[in-house]
């Protein structure tokens, strides 16, 4: 097993959650190839600006930059690159297609379907076609650097000609005239619902990241959950071509393999957010199940402010843990904490990822069907039954995801769905059928494996309506000896995707074989 | 017997299809072999779900036809050998045992058991339903080992249970929260409408496919049944 | 053609094996099937409604007249027939990451088997030896093996519940309702069609779907 990753071959977004660095703004500019000699020049003048996975630390004497850079490539991208044909057919049906066509299995239908997202995605003469070809996501610690970098860009866009810079993004007034999809971070890292986001990532081997983060991010090993023992790296193979994977072998990846290594899949979405709808159901739900904030903790598996329901179920020890949490925060990053809070902070910190459902098999804490243990169930898919599968997140360990992105746009009415609000997600895999699709289809639109039938992610998923207009969706909220289970239904569609593709991100010596039109498979 | 697990029988039968280009041949298959027409009948002629002739079959769990064209090759050094004739593969899972199942069968579906098999060696000495047993218990092959993930019970158990868990799951989402004497009536109401001890009606019907026509025997009010 | 019945997809797979060897294979299928314990993965796993193994030695196949060539065969061929649900992927993975063990105990004697782990080469295999099927049945298309092993514990406690209940008071008869649901929590979500797991299948669907409704006169 390959322990020392290349991090100055990857690009940095598949390393890095720039949140956790410290880029609270972004903007996410997309570009169609109109020829194919001056495209590859303008990928040869971006390739310099593009942010790495190199470690950022004072020990390395690395800082971290004002902005950080990305690009990948759609597949109609790639061809327009002239990447050879051969190459092109080893990419997976799904890549080729395209996210628009695979709407029927992520359950893009409805409010959903592609008629309702923004002009940019929908060609005006081939709506179904792939217009999108480049995707540059530039990260920004403030707007003055954000904007420093995108002007520099454009004015190397202006330079080579041959590539358009697409626009059409929908903003705060309604129309579609952006010529960038802007985000940024909401005060206090939560995102338009209220939740607190970006709290767990997947750890993967040779990464760099901070060993810490393996508790909670890596795969769970059957030890204390609560503790380093539990949890071990996932491997690199997962989420980065050219390395082992978690099944004992290589992830298929286009030849030839120089150009595929230290590269992996990127899902963009926006996914626009009923805030209307969302704060009107915990408010009628709420008070009906008893406590508004409890209710929506249980659509997501935590509480708003991100403490977990498995470790803390009661909202006093909820909120007691956050208070603590922010209060030491504060105090270590304004470098006034003392070392017995330093130490404190750690181990609340890691409250917030070091857990598994082992003690919960009835899902009286955390609900089955509830968002975060769909999306990560850890080893709750035996179900308590030790030692039935090989490992105990057999069943969970492949289908991983990087989740990368910022909200955007901001609500100025709570009660109403129609503002400018809502999440550019960006999911990072090596495999988009088995990680990211898997994930929509079985297991945020369909509920089998939680033996939930066909009740679907409260929080995100395509729950319809009735023939009354009513939402159609339903949850579980399980129960115990002191309370009966409580039935939601009536549940709208909270969550409605406006956008997005599936993107190729090369590694640096792949995107410079592109930008020099050197990838040969012979 | 491994064929048996519990109320579960899993029949595995090859009827060996005969060579060359029958005599009589079905519409539009003039000039095609035995093979060619039994895999016409099963993909283009037999309707699905539902309307499949095996929906008839009672007490049939789950069940398949396939065509085995030869045996597989597993590459050099191994050894290249060939089977002398094509079989139509009969995999079924029913509740029950043999004898009285394939009975039912024959009583259900005996002229698409016969278009199917009238192309297979052996079968024109099958004229009634005992030699149509017999018929079968000749091309059985003996399960080895039969794992039953699911229930062993009749299929008209399954199908009424299917219903009752849909219709239950219903009345306690539209029931949340009401009150003790609501809850009371309602649940009266639920269980005249779904009447859980009667096996026949309202269940679902077998292969249903789509929820809007799932149900059968349900009675509408003053309408009679649907 | 097709492999998928609503929530049930039907794999056949058949591969040869040694004459000599398909001995102690028969033995550990008869072992497994007296010790509960080799099957808890696959009980846990939960995806699978009835599925089989066939060993069938050279002189097993049907015979059944003189007209009918008879086989010679130097290999022993074991086939395996399989109802589960999800898709072909998602069943091939799972078995390979949570029971990879018990896979190879049961097809570790077939010529060639590559062991199930690392899973490309064992995708391989099964693909490569895997039979399409051409006419799939299943009684309760909308029902997952979940589904069904579920509704038989609706239906009993339902039955129960209604005997238990008869002479109840409103109140009691709430009390005894939610211990009801409480023990059902998760035996009452709602089921319906399968997610569409392949579009293929999905189109092929569509258009038999389609021309059902036209050759009954344009349907509903």
């Amino acid at each position: 097993m390959i322990s020392e990753l290349d991090l100055e071959d990857i690009q940095g977004n598949i390393v890095k959650a720039y949140g956790r660095y410290g880029f609270p703004l972004a903007r996410f500019v997309f570009y169609r190839v109109e020829d194919a000699e001056k495209g590859r020049l303008f990928v040869q003048r971006v390739t310099p600006l593009v942010t790495t996975s190199a470690p950022w630390s004072k020990k390395l004497k690395v800082d971290i930059p004002a902005v950080a850079i990305n690009i990948a490539f759609t597949y109609e991208g790639l061809k327009s690159l002239d990447v050879p044909t051969d190459t092109l057919h080893g990419f997976p049906d799904e890549f080729t297609m395209g996210m628009k066509a695979r709407r029927a299995i992520l359950g893009d239908t409805g409010p959903n379907h592609y008629k309702h997202w923004d002009s940019i995605w929908n060609h005006p003469d081939d709506p179904t076609a792939q217009s999108v070809h480049i995707l540059i996501g530039i990260n920004g610690k403030s707007d003055k650097a954000l904007d420093a970098c995108y002007q520099e860009i454009c004015g190397i866009l202006e330079q080579t000609g041959g590539v358009t810079q697409l626009k059409g993004h929908r903003g705060p007034n309604g129309a579609e005239d952006l010529e960038f999809q802007p985000a940024n971070a909401l005060a206090g890292g939560t995102e338009h619902f209220g939740y607190a986001d970006g709290i767990s990532s997947p750890y993967f081997e040779g990464c760099g990241e901070d060993p810490r983060y393996i508790v909670g991010g890596g795969k769970p090993t059957g030890q204390d959950p609560a503790s380093p023992k539990g949890w071990e790296p996932l491997a690199a193979g997962e989420f980065v071509f050219g390395h082992p994977d978690e099944a004992g072998g290589f992830p298929e990846a286009p030849g030839p393999p120089l150009f595929s290594r230290n590269g992996t899949y990127l899902v963009y979405r926006k996914l626009h957010e009923n805030v209307g709808s969302f704060n009107a159901l915990i408010e009628e739900e709420g008070k009906k199940f008893g406590s508004k904030e409890w209710f929506a903790a249980k659509l997501s598996g935590r509480w708003r402010n991100g403490a977990p329901l498995v470790s803390f179920p009661t909202e006093e020890g909820a909120n007691r843990f956050a208070a603590e949490l922010g209060m030491l925060k504060g105090k270590v990053h304004n470098k006034t904490a003392t070392e017995a809070e330093t130490q404190r902070y750690r181990e609340l910190q890691l409250k917030l990822t070091a857990f598994d459902y082992t003690n919960d098999n009835d899902g009286a804490r955390c609900p089955f069907g509830s968002h975060t243990r769909r999306n990560n169930p850890r080893s709750a898919l035996e179900f308590g039954v030790k030692g039935a599968f090989k490992t105990p997140g057999a069943l969970s360990n492949r289908r991983r995801i990087l989740r990368r992105g910022l909200p955007y746009g901001k609500v100025e009415d709570a009660t109403r769905n129609d503002g400018d609000h809502g999440i550019v997600m960006m999911i990072l895999n090596v495999d988009l059928s088995r990680q990211f699709e898997f994930v929509q289809e079985q297991w945020i639109n369909y509920g089998n494996d939680f033996k939930l039938a066909n009740d679907r992610d409260p929080l995100v998923g395509n729950h319809g309506s009735d023939e009354n207009g009513r939402g159609a969706g339903r949850m579980v909220i399980e129960g115990d000896t002191n309370k009966p289970p409580y039935f939601c239904s009536g549940i709208p569609t909270l969550v409605e995707t406006r956008g997005g593709d599936y993107f190729f991100v090369p590694s640096m010596t792949c995107l410079r074989m592109i930008a020099r039109g050197l990838v040969d498979p012979t | 017997m491994a064929n048996q697990s519990g109320n579960a029988y899993a029949l595995t039968a090859l009827f060996p299809i005969l060579h060359g280009v029958p005599t009589k041949c079905p519409e539009g298959m003039e000039g095609q072999t035995h093979t060619a027409c039994v895999r016409h009948l099963l993909q283009d002629v037999l309707r699905v779900s539902e309307d499949s002739p095996m929906a008839r079959v009672p007490d049939t769990y789950l069940s398949r036809f396939c065509i085995l064209l030869d045996v597989p090759y597993q590459g050099a050094p191994t050894v290249l050998e060939h089977l002398k004739s094509n079989y139509l593969v009969f995999e079924v899972n029913f509740h029950g045992t043999l004898e009285p199942w394939l009975a039912g069968m024959w009583k259900a579906i005996e002229p698409e058991v016969r278009s199917l098999l009238q192309n297979c060696y052996g079968f024109d000495k099958v004229t009634d339903c005992a030699s149509f047993i017999d018929y079968v218990k000749k091309c059985q092959i003996e399960t080895t080992f039969f794992f039953e993930g699911s229930t062993d019970e009749p299929v008209a158990v399954q199908l009424k249970n299917l219903y009752l868990k849909q219709e239950f799951s219903h009345f306690v989402f539209a029931n949340q929260g009401k009150s003790a004497a609501e809850l009371k009536a309602a649940f009266e109401e639920f269980v005249a409408r779904t009447q859980p001890d009667n096996l026949e009606a309202p269940t679902w019907r077998p292969g249903a496919y789509q929820l809007e026509t799932a149900t059968v025997g349900r009675k509408v009010m003053g309408a009679g049944t649907q | 053609m097709s492999n998928i019945a609503g929530k049930a997809y039907a794999m056949n797979v058949i591969t040869p094996m040694r004459w000599y060897t398909a001995w102690i294979t028969r033995l550990i299928f008869f072992v497994a099937s007296k010790r509960p314990a080799t099957t808890i993965g696959l009980i846990t796993l939960s995806l699978i409604h009835y599925a089989r193994w066939v060993i069938i030695e050279a002189n097993q196949f049907p015979h059944v007249n003189d007209d009918q060539p008879k086989e010679e065969l130097k290999y022993t061929y074991m086939m395996f027939f399989s109802n589960f649900n999800g898709s072909w992927d998602q069943y091939v993975d799972s078995f390979s990451s949570a029971i990879p063990d018990g896979l190879d105990l049961f097809w570790k004697l077939n010529i060639r088997y590559p062991k199930s782990v690392p899973m490309l080469p064992f995708h391989k295999y099964i693909t490569s030896n895997q039979i399409w099927s051409d006419h799939y049945y299943n009684a309760y298309p909308m029902a997952a093996s979940n589904d069904v092993k579920s509704a038989k514990k609706v239906s009993g406690a339902l039955a129960a519940f209604i005997a238990d209940t008869k002479n109840s008071g409103a109140d009691e008869f709430q009390q005894k309702y939610n211990k009801l649901v409480l023990g059902l929590q998760h035996d009452v979500s709602a089921m319906g069609p399968n997610p569409i797991v392949s579009l293929s299948a999905w189109a092929v669907e569509k258009r038999l779907v389609e021309e059902s409704m036209a050759a009954a006169g344009g349907g509903l």
